[in-house]
């Protein structure tokens, strides 16, 4: 059974198409990556999935179950988080404090008014087992707003970590940063995927750094999909050859 | 039956009033950002400023020249004061400086007119009856529902039709691109606030010949003018006229069934316009949710 | 960590010494009690404000229906202080649940304009209601009466009656410190801090707003029996949209994003209104509204705002 699944998905602004019949399928355990070029419709698809507006036809399905009508919320609880383009946070908190929400939201806490110091105990020990997975102990302390562009970014990744994703979306996760910064989210990424079997589907524009590390490309354009398989299928396909390497060669 | 025709007809010019007041609100809302507090305010210091006037250039004059010194009035307060408040990203302070302003102009206008309420005196022309059946029919409060009628059409003629309410409109929807194009934003919303508070002065004018002015006639206006721009819906200006329009006209018509009810059935219409259409009569879908 | 048990500490002990210290420095009681009640009000509504991001203007209303309620409850059925203070802060505190859903996904100044519109219902039930509140009048007739324990009665004088506002606002202060420190309190900041993030980590925003809200009018209803108590009347004033921008004030003015702001900014408040009422009986709404805009324009960040970045800069 595949983990998701989206067949024949639409959705339209106005007069404005901005996906049509978009169709997608996810294994358990993969990386994949879906690219294209600004404007393809790339963050789009990551709304429609995430939740953060409905779909205007079509179908999603995840862990087999139709999420078409699920809202935002409560497809976190089935599993399904997300990162954002732009980083979002929590800003004038410490990384420790951001990381916590996510933590006491997956142990179904956030509403309880009087904890018992060991529930407070184990929320403070797994904050601290996922800041370590990310390399972030150091910074614990830290308001995050202070951090560097790309610390945040791993800040944001721990938080989505911190809900236990069945399924991690991750939006253009190297967004804006430099060399060694993207290298350190790459390897990260990497990491999770290998020693943790941690499905992944995420956005990039950068074509290198997909082929590099995904297990399979879904390529967008114009809100359609270009073409889709494993990095070697889409590298020789014609079709993306012309309308995406082309442009950049 | 004539009872109710006596309401009805009140609860239309109170409605008219709402619904200058609601537009002149929304604008300030849309393009600027704020919640004017003072808006009450400014329609009181319309009022008063016609009123002082009147006696030496007379009636027609100061009906003009009210309105216009509360716009003035407007520009300045929005250059001193406003201004300083749209870098700041909490709208929670250009809310509490408007509401400060407004305790200080319920304050001012009570120290220079007196706390108790004088009366408007309007031309002889317009005071009687049109109708000796009809006797509310009175000439001025039919002037009044024209006069506000002219006064919305021609801002919308304005915000149509002219370069600069063009580019007010194109600000509303999009300030930042309106910006990069070259347009000087620091004057549109100048302008702006000032033709928002110049339609309260207007209000407060025309208000002041069917009641008397009081320092506080600006206090229960506001309130009501915030349930006309909710009901109608946020963001949309033919909203807000539709939404001060029907509640003047159920508070009109309570007042002829339940008299002690007619003050908070206006707000028992928004609860149900929440509950029911939470983005108002004429609001865009998702906004400011 | 240790800094802050020291500020606590100072804090309850000038509270808890007031009536030793107030007299010397030209105070007197009753303007204490005054202080305390409005500042546990702000307290509550700052936990909605300044903690989870959401700018209430109506909060005089619960603060009103908990006098109302109380009034009404000595009024009608009990001579029991006590029992009338908790019944005030239950009205206060239904009301603000049964009006949260219609507020509670409403965001910035949209929030602000309807919580100061449903405030608006209470005030003109309260004044048109002529035969149960006494309308425009004001509801008197009612007085705070002693309280019996087991062994002595004891008279609510001046000095007793602040004391037992300090006992109600330390109830009240220590459940929203306990409720800041909880998971609780955690989401009502990560909701002011980021909305969207919240919700994308499974937080279900409105159903917390609304939890914000209504604990907010509990406190505030809390608060609004004290002010009942304390002037033995209760007038629709209390519930006025002027109240609400009072009580917003006062958090701002003190800052938001500290516990203890809404008692500094109530104490400033509370007390330039007592100093100019007396000296410039006519005019002191000037002195308030140019206290707003001061307030706004140089101190946006509150009192506490400014030590605490000082303190940082150091």
């Amino acid at each position: 059974m595949s983990l998701l699944r989206l067949t024949d998905v639409s959705r339209a602004f106005g007069k404005l198409l901005a996906l049509q019949h978009v169709e997608l399928e996810m294994e358990e355990g993969k990386l994949y990556a879906v690219i294209g070029p600004n404007g393809a419709g790339k963050t789009t698809l990551f709304n429609l999935i995430s939740g953060f507006f409905p779909a205007t036809s079509g179908e999603i399905w995840f862990d087999g179950m139709r999420i078409n009508r699920i809202d935002a919320a409560r497809r976190v609880a089935l599993g399904l988080v997300r990162t954002f383009q732009i980083t979002e946070i929590f800003p004038e908190l410490t990384v420790f404090e951001n990381v916590r929400i996510g933590v006491e939201a997956e142990a179904r806490c956030s509403a309880r008014p009087w904890p018992s110091r060991g529930l407070l105990r184990q929320i403070g020990d797994r904050v601290d087992e996922l800041l370590d997975t990310t390399g972030l102990t150091a910074q614990a302390g830290r308001t995050v707003s202070e951090l560097a562009h790309g610390d945040q970014r791993v800040v944001e990744v721990t938080m989505a970590l911190s809900r236990r994703p069945k399924l991690l979306l991750l939006d253009e996760p190297t967004a804006g940063m430099g060399q060694e910064e993207t290298a350190h989210m790459v390897t990260l990424i990497r990491d999770l995927h290998a020693r943790q079997r941690q499905s992944i589907l995420f956005i990039e524009h950068d074509m290198d750094l997909v082929f590099g590390i995904a297990d399979r490309i879904t390529v967008l354009n114009y809100g359609k999909v270009l073409a889709a398989g494993t990095p070697q299928e889409v590298a020789a396909d014609p079709l993306v050859q012309a309308a995406y390497l082309g442009e950049a060669a | 039956m004539e009872l109710l025709l006596f309401d009805g007809f009140n609860g239309l010019i109170q409605g008219a009033f709402y619904a200058l007041m609601a537009l002149g609100l929304s604008l300030i809302i849309s393009l600027n950002s704020v919640i004017n507090f003072a808006h009450g305010g400014f329609m009181v210091v319309g009022a008063y400023l016609a009123f002082t006037l009147a006696p030496y250039i007379g009636f027609w004059p100061a009906l003009f020249a009210g309105p216009i010194l509360a716009g003035i009035l407007g520009i300045l307060v929005e250059r001193t004061l406003v201004r300083s408040m749209y870098g700041r990203s909490d709208p929670i302070y250009s809310l509490l400086l408007t509401f400060g302003f407004a305790l200080i102009i319920e304050d001012v206008v009570r120290t220079i007119w007196g706390a108790q309420g004088v009366p408007f005196e309007i031309p002889a022309a317009l005071g009687s009856p049109v109708s000796t059946t009809y006797f509310f029919l009175t000439g001025y409060r039919l002037f009044v529902i024209a006069a506000i009628g002219l006064a919305t059409i021609a801002l919308f003629a304005f915000l149509r039709l002219s370069r600069f309410g063009i580019r007010i409109r194109a600000g509303i929807l999009d300030l930042e691109t309106v910006s990069a194009l070259g347009v000087n934003v620091y004057l549109l919303r100048s302008v702006n606030f000032a033709i928002g508070t110049l339609l309260a002065g207007f209000a407060g004018v025309l208000a002041a010949g069917v009641l008397q002015l009081a320092p506080t006639m600006g206090d229960d206006v506001i309130m009501a003018t915030f349930v006309a721009v909710v009901v109608g819906g946020i963001g949309s200006l033919f909203g807000s006229v539709l939404g001060g329009l029907l509640i003047g006209l159920a508070a009109g018509i309570t007042t002829a069934y339940y008299p002690a009810a007619s003050d908070v059935v206006i707000y028992v219409i928004m609860a149900v316009v929440l509950i029911v259409r939470p983005r108002g009569l004429l609001g865009q879908e998702g906004l400011f949710e | 960590m240790s800094r802050r048990v020291y500020v606590n500490g100072a804090v309850w002990l000038l509270l808890l010494t007031a009536a030793w210290w107030l007299p010397l420095i030209g105070g007197y009681m009753a303007l204490a009690s005054r202080v305390l009640v409005y500042a546990l009000a702000a307290m509550g509504l700052n936990l909605l404000l300044g903690f989870t991001g959401c700018m209430s203007f109506g909060e005089a209303a619960y603060f009103g229906l908990g006098g109302y309620g109380t009034g009404l409850f000595l009024t009608h059925l009990t001579h029991s202080t006590v029992l009338a203070v908790v019944a005030g802060t239950i009205v206060g505190g239904i009301a603000a649940f049964i009006f949260g859903p219609l507020v509670m996904r409403r965001r910035g100044i949209y929030f602000a304009m309807i919580t100061v519109a449903i405030g608006q219902i209470f005030y003109f039930i309260a004044e048109r209601w002529n035969s149960f509140t006494g309308g425009e009048d004001g509801l008197s007739g009612f007085s705070r009466q002693p309280l019996h324990f087991g062994f002595a009665t004891v008279p609510l004088n001046a000095v007793a009656f602040y004391y037992f506002v300090l006992f109600f606002f330390a109830i009240g202060a220590g459940v929203i410190a306990l409720l800041l420190h909880s998971p609780l309190g955690h989401t009502f900041v990560a909701i002011r801090e980021n909305r969207r993030r919240a919700q994308f980590l499974g937080i279900h925003v409105e159903r917390y707003v609304w939890a914000s809200f209504a604990i907010a009018g509990l406190i505030a209803g809390l608060a609004g029996a004290l002010n009942a108590l304390q002037n033995n009347f209760i007038s629709p004033i209390n519930l006025y949209w002027v109240e609400s921008g009072n009580l917003v004030i006062m958090a701002v003015l003190g800052g938001m994003r500290s516990f203890w702001g809404p008692l500094v900014g109530a104490i400033i408040f509370v007390g330039i209104q007592d100093y100019v009422s007396s000296y410039f009986p006519n005019n002191w709404e000037t002195f308030i509204g140019g206290l707003f805009i001061i307030a706004v324009m140089f101190f946006p960040n509150g009192i506490l705002g400014i030590i605490r970045q000082r303190a940082k800069a150091a």
